[in-house]
């Protein structure tokens, strides 16, 4: 999916993401905080980009604009070629999974299936691969407050893929859950995204989320934040049970590496 | 209520309670008898203390007529009795039954419009500057305020009476949807647009759905308002009416018509209130869970 045939650099393709001299403010005269940037960052397609530091360094603020919430004060952001307008382009995923409590499971997929235009006949077949792609089959019927934290989050994966956006943009999307659930999530999200092959930038805290998940760490200092490390994960995306990938030497030492860089970025 | 702490009966599981321990789990989780025994009990007392009181003698029957003889106004205005049919030729149930028909009417007319209003007040903040302080005046007015105004403008047949009772239920429907509008969770507004909803979607799919359980409880407030203006809406040319039928009651000093009418117009009223409860949890089964 993430293949075309258009020329141009990487960055115009479906899925590229370039950010140019990009800088943002909250506020005005006195009260204005600057939350991130000045920088430049371009995600070619395909990868799957992790952006990772502590809490209040502008992370989340960076997928704002990249999903198009936000306008830049400075500099210029750029996906598949053009400015981003929210839902056109990319799914998001949130920390909290934002589902409609006034629709059911299926009710909640329908409906993003009906914003990207999906015509109708086509939604059971479309709705049931999704559900079936997180892991999620048998509570389509249920309320959403009728299932777990977890399933809650799975659904609103589903949600952000239903329109096969070239782009997935997930903001801290595990925080809130148990460390079973985020971890079984975490691999279905490296599966999912391997398969499709789509673009992905994660942001998160965890540097070992950071280094399971990526194929590129990106760390930001504090506020306001800009690039302090920006690291290739040559670990294998395919064949690796996540098991061994977790033992295995090069994730452990990649880990060590990213955590020292948050740490040091932080103080 | 029985003196139960909240906390332990909400965690009790069904089976946990152990049949070994019968006191203090029957402390902790009241039986349905004795729920519903507290409720009567109240209801035997309070007949008891009135047939006392009537009994003493310390005010005249005009005034506190005794149990019975409320009971006996009740059956005499529901049958026909030496000929006479009901009160002034209506049933008791004809009686009620005309009144919230034009409660269903007036009430109707003005949640509907206290809807449309409160969904524009609630998206459009100039609309909202402009009828907010008329509405908030609107709501301060007791009913009978304008009441002999309207008899004024709309003379003395149906017209004023729907016309008040829409003019009673409008505001707080009104007010209800405006700030439930207003109020639209900023989170799902931006889940949606972030899943390609046009604006108008995001109004029809995020904006109204959520604003509808504070909309029901507005309608459920408009309602009630409705039904304490009744009796005002049918002061003049009420009859047949139950509101009606109390005033001309009262200004013949028959208690008895007049307590069974205010008997009446309590349960109805009750009644629909169950009805709107119910209503509420089929329609917005997700309130109180967001």
């Amino acid at each position: 999916m993430a293949s075309s045939d258009l020329s141009g650099p990487a960055t115009e393709r479906p899925g590229g993401v370039r950010l140019t001299g990009v800088s943002h403010r909250y506020g005005r005269g006195g009260d204005a905080v600057t939350a991130v940037g000045p920088l430049d960052l371009t995600v070619p397609p395909g990868e799957f980009l992790v952006l990772v530091g502590a809490s209040g360094c502008g992370k989340s603020t960076l997928l704002r604009l990249i999903a198009g919430f936000e306008r830049p004060t400075h500099g210029t952001v750029q996906v598949s070629g053009a400015a981003p307008r929210p839902g056109q382009g990319a799914g998001v995923v949130f920390q909290q999974p934002r589902l409609f409590p006034w629709r059911t499971v299926e009710g909640n997929i329908d409906v993003a299936l009906r914003y990207a235009g999906v015509p109708r006949q086509e939604w059971p077949e479309r709705r049931a691969a999704l559900l079936e792609r997180v892991g999620l089959q048998g509570v389509g019927r249920r309320r959403i407050w009728e299932v777990s934290g977890g399933q809650q989050q799975r659904v609103a994966i589903a949600r952000a893929l239903a329109a096969e956006n070239p782009l997935f943009l997930l903001d801290e999307p595990f925080a809130a859950l148990d460390a079973l659930t985020r971890e079984s999530l975490q691999e279905d999200v490296r599966r999912v995204t391997a398969q499709t092959g789509r673009t992905a930038v994660f942001v998160t805290h965890s540097a070992d989320e950071a280094v399971f998940l990526g194929s590129r760490v990106v760390v930001l200092s504090k506020r306001p934040g800009r690039v302090v490390l920006d690291l290739p994960i040559p670990l294998p995306r395919t064949g690796a049970t996540p098991e061994e990938l977790r033992a295995s030497a090069d994730f452990a030492a990649l880990r060590a590496r990213v955590t020292q860089e948050v740490k040091a970025a932080a103080a | 209520m029985p003196p139960a702490p909240a906390a332990p009966e909400l965690l009790a599981e069904p089976g946990a309670a152990p049949a070994a321990a019968p006191g203090p789990a029957r402390r902790r989780r009241p039986s349905a008898l004795w729920r519903l025994a507290l409720p009567f009990g109240s209801l035997l007392l309070f007949l008891a203390l009135w047939q006392a009181v009537a009994a003493a003698g310390t005010w005249s029957e005009t005034l506190v007529p005794p149990p019975a003889k409320v009971w006996d106004a009740f059956l005499a205005v529901s049958t026909t009795r030496d000929g006479v049919r009901g009160y002034n030729g209506t049933y008791l149930a004809e009686h009620l039954g005309i009144s919230l028909r034009r409660i269903a009417f007036g009430a109707g007319v003005g949640i509907v419009l206290g809807v449309l209003l409160g969904l524009v007040m609630g998206t459009v903040r100039w609309v909202r500057s402009l009828f907010e302080p008329w509405i908030s005046f609107l709501r301060t007015l007791p009913p009978l305020a304008y009441f002999s105004l309207l008899i004024v403008w709309l003379g003395i047949d149906e017209e004023p009476k729907i016309t008040l009772l829409a003019v009673a239920a409008f505001p707080p429907v009104a007010v209800a949807t405006t700030a439930a509008v207003a109020a639209a969770p900023r989170h799902l507004v931006e889940a949606a647009r972030a899943l390609g909803a046009s604006r108008w979607e995001v109004v029809k799919d995020v904006v109204l759905p959520s604003a509808l359980p504070e909309t029901f409880t507005g309608v459920r407030l408009a309602v009630g308002v409705a039904y304490s203006s009744l009796v005002a809406a049918e002061l003049v040319n009420g009859l047949p009416g139950i509101g009606g039928m109390v005033k001309d009651a009262a200004n013949y000093n028959n208690t008895p018509i007049v307590l069974v009418g205010i008997a009446a117009i309590g349960v109805s009223g009750l009644l629909i209130d169950a009805l709107l409860v119910r209503l509420e949890r089929a329609v917005v089964p997700w309130r109180g869970r967001t």
